[in-house]
């Protein structure tokens, strides 16, 4: 009996507690809270660092480099690698447009493609959601490799020297799919559809009006994973592309990259052919400063996904 | 939303085939002065794309299109892309004309035996007549796999010649005789005295890449036969006592802290102090060595230079099996490396902008008189304009009949002649390991060698108890079957030879 | 039959809507994903030019199995396995549980605008290619001059060869790969969080739930179909490894391979020199099916548990 009594005040202090404090409202105390924000910068910081050193190798002296290595605190700071690449400014600009657009046009292009394919294979009442299924699982492991690929793309596809030889490859792919078909599934209640069904709402309108704006947060993320993926591809740009106006900017940095690798791994056979090829290449500063270039857009961009996910709109909002 | 998508594919489809329509137009149909058709053709080239590439290739074709009628299309590929790119070009049946090989990239032999190359030997008579005479014969016995050549090499160092590298500064300091350090035995007293003087120089600094001094062609990794080895015993490389001995050394160094601790994992870090170092030369490496390391080095020879097939295949030129003008495509090849107004252009790039024609001192010209290769000038590069063109100059052709820079002694190209005609022929040379019979075996054989080889090459670890483990391994992967099977196949050859 | 066929038909009228909605995303898999799928036909040749690709297909050499033969060939194959199957299983674990806490903290914190910046910055190693951690990492492990053996002498102990011993670099592998992706793996689930319809909350809190009670029986139930999908498709690339983790990272040392050799690495190795496209396209192969087998046999076990939420 005391103890019916005192659920029932707790429940009305509680209420009490809604109306008054809102902000207060079903949240950790100030102690955990506490813990958590310092868990939390101790990995933030884990994960800010290396970055933060990337960003101070850039910004070195290319001399002081060789003679100390990286160094935190380096002997002589220089913007030499910047000037640099505001020099060669042309093609880095010309990147980053390919970049731009390619990372655009391509995750526009697949969410459109990925969110249909997952909201038919979320509805229960679909016929043919085992076959879809089955037809996205079987690519998800086998490929038919590297020169089968190029094979479809340049001659069967003539996209070689393309700007879509960019996108298509990369606008759709089974995880994604089944991500979102997950998302759908867990957060449009089957109710919702039916009642609009009821309506007489066409599958269409249905997608767009409704499921569309309920799944925000995880159309955000596959966005977000879709524009990541574009922003760091190299490889179709490796494949596909031998026109110099079409290299995106990751490729260049790749190219970079490899390419000192090669010449060091093939020392000995190169002699000293290697070194002269090697002097030719852009130095460290300058990698790490392309590195940082090519980062910094998409950090701001994030926060355009990221509103969706952290302290994301409510479903609840939408759905009255 | 269907229709918008299968558009947009016919979209991109019709502006491919538009634009390879428009390339391909410039090909077919034209003209040159002479009224022959003007033919294109695409070669693969390994190196970046330079800011002028086009800009050369441009006067390039300007010049070709009325010598030959022939206008070039140069893909450039990075060399850390260039196997990959060309596997798939190569393997799809892609255009391509002509293409960069060697022995290190793009593989020449492999090539060869999956047949994508053309057999040169009837063009070399007529197209390449000129470019077949004027190559060094070794080269182009080293292009032949089962006799008959597959590509054009380009005229440059027959074989590198493993050196140790001194810094200047304690070579002179010490007054070390230099010149007659050769073994790796022979560095020791002098390692002693600089380890005892000179706390902060690493005695002998190694990286990763160093290989400790061979005396083996290793023709399929560790594989392979001895340098002077008539008999032609194929063996592994760490069974002949000489790599045993070599290995023992290495350990005693390492040991005594002659040797840098990170050696078998660290990239060659400028910074570090050292008093010798090892390289593969040839003529005048001294100089780009100290140019890399910001301070003069002296280089002495470990060994007589020896030729095998993957040194003379340093670098060639190969014409697609399927290629539609393969007499064109020669008759460029040709030109290139007998042509020195084309030659230097695609070298050094435009006269006048990339770089400019300087006389040569009276004196040096008189000392270089009868010696082959000369030429009436140098080359100075433009400061501000070289590093817009910049190739590898062995990717387009032989290097015997480019200019030489106005740092470099006239007689440069002399000297290389007389290095090559001074190396020795390995016994094995003109042999090609055939591995169909073996390629299961032998894929197993890099990660054994990854795994040990660096450690054991840089005296990081015990040869007593590495070598054993290494060879357990090897034979496990069923290095006896390898071994039987080179046997055999160089006993057919030297039968036949 | 007649009926058959037109209960079909009826079938597919009443799909016909969803039928459409799938279909783009067909399209794009039929050109993309299913017509270059004859690629697999080089496993089984010895792969030799003659004329065009499919000309030279046909006419190469069949040679069966041969082309796999090489991944069992060595002495190490079995360590190879192990390596990479325990790893995986490592990843996959932590890939799940690490980034499922950090997301529920992220979500309960009072200050958003904070949880916001954590979350961005926990994101960045995501760009850093593999190769620039390996710079960084040896900035820290480098036996000369990194901080690490830097700190530990300064303390009066005697430095590690960190790229020799082998014992550390479990738990570097493991530590870098999470530190990596642990950013992007939260996203999904802090997504999730977000779609969870809040009045369960406010339900659970009007019952006097704790905080503690509602992540047990409200947050990670509804998380639950995302875990276990995420989860299934993990295990269909148990067999595969992140190549730039394992070769890029221990700098390709060789004394440590008995802990880095996973299939990615020793398959980089042994087809680096040699140029065989049957053998690389069977390495593949190999890889697929593996991983089909275990994708079937996790999608059967999830399915026996919890129907609703398996992959099909």
């Amino acid at each position: 009996m005391l103890k019916e009594k005192w659920k029932e005040y707790r429940k009305e202090k509680m209420l009490q507690q809604l109306d008054s404090a809102p902000c207060e409202f079903n949240k950790i105390k100030k102690s955990t809270n506490v813990v958590f924000n310092i868990i939390m910068t101790v990995l933030a910081l884990l994960s800010v660092i290396p970055f933060i050193f990337v960003v101070i190798i850039s910004l070195t002296d290319e001399h002081a480099l060789t003679m100390n290595g990286y160094r935190f605190i380096p002997e002589k700071w220089s913007l030499y690698a910047y000037e640099y690449i505001v020099q060669a400014g042309e093609s880095i600009i010309k990147s980053y447009g390919v970049t731009i657009t390619v990372t655009v046009l391509g995750t526009l292009i697949g969410l459109f493609l990925i969110s249909t394919y997952a909201y038919a294979l979320s509805r229960k009442t679909y016929a043919y959601r085992s076959f879809f299924t089955k037809v996205i699982t079987i690519p998800m492991l086998f490929s038919g490799g590297m020169i089968a690929n190029y094979l479809i793309v340049t001659k069967v596809l003539m996209l070689k020297d393309s700007i879509f030889a960019l996108i298509l490859p990369l606008c759709m792919n089974s995880f994604n799919v089944i991500v979102l078909r997950t998302f759908f599934k867990t957060s449009i209640p089957d109710s919702v559809i039916e009642s609009a069904k009821i309506d007489g709402a066409s599958e269409w309108r249905l997608f767009f009006k409704i499921v569309i704006p309920m799944a925000l947060p995880g159309l955000a993320t596959i966005g977000l994973f879709l524009t990541l993926t574009y922003w760091n591809d190299w490889f179709n740009a490796m494949m596909y592309i031998d026109n110099q106006d079409l290299i995106p900017l990751q490729y260049l940095l790749i190219k970079i990259e490899s390419s000192i690798d090669f010449l060091a791994n093939n020392k000995s056979m190169l002699g000293v052919d290697g070194i002269t090829a090697a002097a030719n290449l852009p130095k460290e500063t300058i990698k790490m400063a392309i590195v940082v270039i090519s980062t910094l857009p998409i950090i701001f961009a994030y926060p355009f996904f990221q509103r969706y996910f952290v302290n994301g709109l409510t479903i609840g909002a939408v759905k009255e | 939303m269907k229709k918008n998508f299968l558009k947009r594919i016919a979209a991109a489809g019709c502006v491919a085939t538009m634009a390879a329509g428009l390339l391909s137009g410039c090909g077919s149909g034209e003209k040159n002065a002479n009224g022959d058709d003007v033919v294109e053709l695409v070669w693969y080239q390994v190196g970046d794309t330079q800011k002028d590439s086009q800009m050369v290739i441009d006067k390039v074709n300007e010049y070709i299109t009325d010598k030959i009628g022939v206008k070039l299309k140069v893909n450039y590929v990075g060399w850390g892309d260039y196997n990959q790119k060309m596997q798939v070009i190569i393997n799809t049946g892609d255009k391509w004309d002509m293409c960069f090989t060697c022995s290190w990239a793009n593989d020449y032999l492999q090539n060869v035996t999956k047949g994508a190359f053309l057999e040169l030997d009837d063009l070399l008579q007529n197209e390449g007549k000129g470019v077949y005479e004027a190559v060094d014969e070794r080269f182009w016995e080293a292009a032949k796999v089962d006799g008959k050549i597959y590509g054009v090499p380009s005229e440059k160092e027959i074989g590198s010649s493993p050196m140790w590298v001194f810094t200047k500064e304690y070579v002179d300091k010490y007054n070390i005789p230099y010149q007659d350090i050769h073994t790796l035995e022979d560095l020791e007293p002098w390692l002693e005295v600089i380890k005892k003087n000179e706390p902060d120089v690493v005695p002998l600094y190694l990286t990763k890449e160093y290989t400790a001094p061979t005396y083996f062609d290793k023709i399929q990794d560790p594989v392979g036969v001895e340098f002077g080895d008539d008999s032609m015993t194929v063996q592994s490389v760490f069974n002949t006592e000489k790599m045993q001995s070599t290995l023992k050394t290495m350990r005693k160094y390492y040991k005594a802290g002659y040797i840098n601790k990170d050696a078998a994992t660290t990239a060659d870090d400028k910074s570090v102090k050292r008093f010798v170092t090892k390289g593969d030369g040839q003529p005048y490496a001294e100089l780009i060595w100290g140019k890399d390391l910001g301070y003069e080095v002296v280089a002495s020879e470990i060994m007589e230079t020896q030729i095998t097939n993957a040194s003379a295949r340093g670098a060639m030129t190969a014409i697609n099996k399927n290629s539609e003008h393969p007499e064109k495509a020669m008759e460029l090849i040709n030109l290139i490396n007998t042509d020195q107004y084309l030659r230097n252009l695609l070298n050094y790039g435009i006269e006048g902008v990339h770089w400019d024609k300087v006389p040569v001192d009276e004196a040096e010209m008189a000392a270089a008189e009868g010696k082959p290769y000369i030429y009436d000038c140098k080359v100075k590069l433009n400061e501000e304009k070289r590093k817009d063109y910049s190739v590898p100059y062995w990717v387009q052709g032989g290097l015997f009949s480019t200019y030489v820079l106005d740092n470099e002694p006239i007689d440069k190209w002399a000297t290389f002649k007389e290095f090559n005609d001074e190396a020795e022929e390995a016994p094995t040379f003109g042999f090609d390991f055939d591995l169909s019979p073996v390629s299961t075996q032998v894929a197993g054989f890099r990660n054994i060698l990854d795994e040990f080889g660096k450690a054991l090459y840089t005296g990081s670890v015990e040869p007593s108890e590495y070598i054993p483990q290494m060879e357990k391994k090897f034979e496990a992967t069923g290095i006896k079957d390898v071994i039987n099977e080179m046997q055999k196949q160089i006993d057919d050859w030297k039968a036949s030879k | 039959m007649k009926k058959k066929g037109k209960g079909r038909l009826d079938r597919l009228r009443s799909n016909k809507e969803l039928l459409m909605l799938s279909m783009p995303g067909a399209i794009w898999f039929l050109l993309f994903a299913y017509l270059p799928l004859f690629g697999i036909f080089v496993a089984f040749k010895e792969y030799r030019l003659s004329g065009g690709f499919f000309e030279s297909l046909i006419k190469s050499k069949f040679v069966g199995l041969n082309n796999f033969k090489f991944l069992f060939s060595s002495g190490d194959a079995w360590l190879i396995v192990r390596n990479t199957v325990l790893y995986n299983a490592a990843f996959i674990i932590l890939g799940i549980v690490l980034p499922v806490i950090i997301a529920l903290i992220l979500n309960e914190l009072r200050n958003k605008g904070m949880a916001k910046v954590y979350q961005s910055a926990m994101f960045l190693p995501y760009f850093l290619s593999w190769v620039v951690v390996s710079y960084c990492l040896y900035a820290f492990l480098s036996p000369e001059k990194g901080y690490f053996n830097m700190i530990m002498q300064q303390f009066g102990m005697e430095g590690v060869s960190w790229y020799t011993e082998k014992v550390y670099w479990p738990f570097i592998i493991i530590f870098m790969s999470q530190w990596k992706g642990v950013g992007y793996n939260t996203v999904v689930y802090l997504a999730s969080i977000c779609g969870i319809d809040k009045t369960y909350y406010e339900a659970a809190v009007l019952d006097g739930a704790t905080k503690w009670q509602q992540i047990r029986y409200i947050t990670i139930p509804l998380l639950r179909p995302v875990i276990l999908i995420l989860l299934i498709m993990a295990v269909g690339g148990i067999f595969k490894a992140d190549f730039g983790l394992f070769f890029q990272l221990p700098r390709d040392s060789g004394p440590l391979y008995p802990v880095t050799n996973v299939l990615d690495t020793y398959i980089f190795r042994a087809l680096k020199t040699n140029g065989e496209i049957g053998m690389s396209s069977a390495a593949a192969l190999f890889q697929s099916i593996v991983g089909f087998i275990l994708i079937m046999i996790a999608n059967k076990l999830v399915s026996k548990v919890d129907k609703e939420n398996a992959l099909f």
